[in-house]
């Protein structure tokens, strides 16, 4: 697997890569836990193409840029794949040049990284948890010991950087000058020795370890709060956590009873479904399926392709006119799947921020067509 | 999150769940579509980084869709005091009961401090929301 990693890691664009070797590690040991294979096929499939990354990461409330600016520094010290075992990997870009002046810049992203190395704890400490566990523990035990090597190193880290920052002019977190970090690093060059995750105070806060601590951990959370937000739709205008965790609530509610009513349906509609042409046809024309809403016209038209693989399909065709007629869901599973649906045809028809490319089941539209459904549903 | 809404990622999610759904083409009852749920969850969700998905996978012997229904949110309303954004706020006795609530309905997430319970349900929400969209455009693709 290191060739492939180190080659991962060189091509293209490393900032994304540096994670998927992530990735690689942690798919590497489930794989050894649960021996399927198919997983890595899969994921080699789509290593070259995976622009999502970490998903904590990417979603930080960071620029694009600036994450991958961050993954772009993360890269020199993954590229072994250490990210793994050592959680202290992430902090080697800090470390790595021990004359501040010279690194300025590294300042800055030192500063986000006192978000993001503590996001960063979170995916390490259940990272660890495949290779410890036999698979029946909670990965919570596991996962302590990780994040309590990292917090005293942050504790003090706080305390190395009390010291920077009450001699300095208090400059806003994340937000200082590359000038006034020259100025502090003159005076404190011991603090680069160990990798440390600065957090600068804020003007008129106190500066005490545990402060910060507690700040940089409300930080942390206020940002994952504001990720959900902008993930759950109609949060956005609400002010307030228990309101904006009421509608997250609400919405994890809702979306898995739709699971549980879309997959409840689709299974009774297709028993026993052949589905070597089934997929093939998916791919095909379920795009335009949903965005065109044809009849069956062009099911038959593409059986073609299909009918040389299974002969049963244009019988099963049959099979789902009959059953679809004959098999109803009862009473308000029916009526709310119905809505679903006719939301769903209702925005598909007028939803135009589908991203360019076919996906392979017109997700595209149904991507941007499914928060305003749910949107509709919940103001109904 | 991005990683959910890449098409990439649907394929390989359509194929895991084809196959589940090969494999576990025997029976019709309704513990079986149940079960083919949590298969295809399990095959959404094999992708491993995430707490939850890992809760389905190496969980208990029934890997189930938890469904909460009855976790009801005490709403006070008439009493509800003008809530502040989390500033230098500590966390309130509503904001941890809703979070509680949260941490039950995200499979794995029962005894994680906040900020990973937030971060699990970003991702399980972003994961749902994306099957949801397949099932809704395979129900088309039939329906039609």
């Amino acid at each position: 697997m290191e060739p492939a990693r180190c080659s991962g890691a060189g091509s293209g664009n490393s900032g994304t890569y540096a994670t998927e070797i992530t990735e690689t590690l942690r798919l590497e040991e489930i794989e050894s836990l649960m021996d399927v294979n198919v997983i890595h096929q899969g994921f080699e499939g789509s290593s070259p193409e995976n622009a999502g990354g970490s998903s904590f990461t990417a979603l930080l409330g960071l620029h694009p840029s600036q994450a991958v600016e961050l993954l772009h520094e993360l890269d020199p010290s993954s590229s072994g794949g250490f990210r793994l075992g050592d959680p202290k990997a992430i902090h080697f870009p800090l470390s790595c040049s021990p004359t501040f002046p010279s690194n300025a810049a590294l300042i800055e992203r030192a500063t986000r990284f006192s978000v993001f190395a503590a996001a960063e704890e979170s995916p390490e400490g259940s990272s660890a948890f495949p290779s410890n566990s036999d698979g029946d523990h909670s990965p919570n035990p596991k996962s302590d010991p990780p994040d309590s090597d990292l917090k005293p190193q942050r504790l003090a880290k706080r305390k190395e950087t009390d010291k920077s920052s009450k001699a300095k002019t208090p400059s806003k977190k994340g937000k200082s000058t590359a000038g006034d970090d020259g100025e502090g690093s003159p005076a404190n060059p011991d603090d680069d020795k160990l990798p440390y995750v600065h957090v600068r105070a804020r003007r008129g806060q106190a500066t005490d370890s545990h402060s910060l601590a507690e700040r940089a951990r409300r930080e942390k959370i206020n940002a994952r709060m504001k990720l959900l937000q902008e993930l759950v739709p109609g949060c956005s205008k609400i002010s307030g956590t228990a309101l904006v965790l009421d509608e997250i609530i609400n919405h994890v509610q809702l979306l898995q009873r739709q699971v549980e009513i879309l997959s409840m349906r689709l299974a009774a509609v297709n028993p026993r479904i052949d589905f070597t042409g089934l997929d093939n046809l998916l791919s095909a024309e379920c795009g335009r399926v949903t965005a065109s809403g044809h009849g069956p016209g062009w099911v038959d038209g593409s059986c073609n392709g299909v009918i040389r693989r299974s002969h049963h399909y244009d019988n099963q065709q049959q099979i789902w006119h009959v059953d679809l007629q004959q098999q109803e869901t009862a009473g308000w599973e029916r009526d709310e799947t119905q809505q679903l649906l006719h939301h769903h045809v209702f925005i598909s028809g007028s939803s135009s921020g589908s991203p360019p490319g076919t996906s392979l089941f017109g997700y595209d539209s149904a991507a941007s067509a499914l928060p305003l459904s749910t949107q509709l549903k919940s103001e109904m | 999150m991005s990683k959910w809404q890449s098409s990439k990622q649907q394929w390989i999610y359509g194929r895991r769940l084809i196959e589940a759904l090969r494999a576990a083409r025997s029976g019709r009852t309704g513990p079986c579509v149940i079960k083919k749920a949590a298969d295809s969850a399990l095959a959404l969700s094999v992708r491993g980084q995430s707490r939850w998905s890992r809760a389905i996978l190496f969980g208990p012997c029934k890997p189930k869709v938890k469904l909460k229904a009855c976790s009801r949110i005490p709403r006070h309303r008439p009493f509800l005091s003008p809530g502040k954004l989390a500033g230098a706020q500590m966390k309130g006795r509503k904001v941890r009961g809703r979070l509680r609530v949260l941490s039950r309905l995200v499979p794995g997430c029962k005894k994680l401090p906040a900020a990973s319970v937030l971060s699990e349900t970003a991702d399980y929400v972003a994961a749902l929301q994306m099957r949801v969209g397949l099932a809704l455009s395979q129900h088309y693709a039939r329906a039609c």
